[in-house]
């Protein structure tokens, strides 16, 4: 009985072969994927965020009228993410600014600039899950998108309507 | 007899470390969750198949070499994407690909114990 090609060759040529075709066909599927990526180096990302009130009574309806702008952040996993978070509120209505675990955040809160002499801060926060402003404040928000996939940010106060999406791109 | 139980041994071993692959590469997919956690899924389902595949022997000689040319597959495919984009450097991963070295260093030694015995 003859052998087939696969019993001729010798089991260091057999683990030859198959290693250089493996290689060879690794690094080509690598050098794909890594141009389908499109990879970005981490770089800090700003956004302002403001909340809005839409035109619509909400004792009539039910639930608040308040939504963020935008209501949809996307950065690439890595990324420095810097939030200014502006309470425009023409009423003296708060938001809080609340991001899913297992995201955390560092947050500078800054006094009412509508009443003078207004600016300055007002509280410095360190590695909360969110953080609250009241009429005419802002903070500076913080993080690092450490984690991909798709995350709430909620004004735990104006639920369920006030709710935005952190999309992070791993 | 001790050329078989070495054969049993390096079998056995590399069942275990291909059931350990799978499992973190389920995990990765499981915990780091984006667009190409299916991905992990794959990579892990397949080692693990072909843990069963080694334990139950069969066609030893050829489901060892393809396991080890898919370990050294694996392997190529995260070194190129990891030099390219920087992606994929993460202790999982290492562990991962240091445990997946290990395996392909299994899988020789028993593919070429197999072709001994």
């Amino acid at each position: 009985m003859t052998r087939s090609g696969f019993g001729k060759l010798s089991t260091g040529r057999l683990l030859m072969v198959a290693a250089i075709i493996a290689i060879v066909s690794g690094v080509s599927v690598g050098l794909g994927v890594g141009y389908v990526i499109h990879y970005d180096a981490p770089t800090t990302r700003t956004f302002f965020l403001f909340d809005r009130s839409l035109p619509f009574d909400e004792n009539v309806f039910g639930y608040p009228h308040d939504t963020f702008v935008p209501d949809t952040i996307t950065v690439n996993k890595g990324d420095h993410v810097l939030i200014h978070f502006v309470d425009i509120e023409s009423t003296p209505e708060g938001h809080t600014f609340n991001l899913d675990p297992p995201y955390t955040l560092d947050a500078v809160v800054y006094k009412n600039v509508t009443v003078p002499p207004g600016g300055g801060v007002a509280g410095t926060f360190h590695n909360v899950p969110g953080v609250i402003i009241g009429q005419g404040q802002n903070a500076t928000i913080t993080f690092t998108a450490n984690w991909a996939g798709t995350f709430r940010y909620i004004c735990e106060i104006h639920q369920p309507t006030m709710t935005g999406y952190l999309v992070v791109i791993g | 007899m001790e050329a078989l139980n070495d054969l049993k041994m390096l079998r056995w071993s590399a069942v275990a470390l291909l059931l350990v692959t799978g499992m973190i590469d389920l995990y990765y997919g499981n915990s780091f969750a984006g667009f190409y956690e299916n991905l992990w899924y794959v990579m892990g389902g397949i080692y693990i198949f072909a843990a069963m595949v080694i334990a139950a022997n069969i066609e030893p000689r050829f489901s060892q070499l393809t396991v080890f040319a898919y370990t050294l597959f694996l392997w190529s495919v995260w070194a190129t994407v990891a030099l390219e984009t920087g992606t994929g450097l993460d202790a999982v991963a290492y562990a991962d690909k240091a445990i997946e070295a290990v395996l392909a260093v299994n899988m020789v030694l028993l593919f070429r114990s197999s072709r001994r015995v």
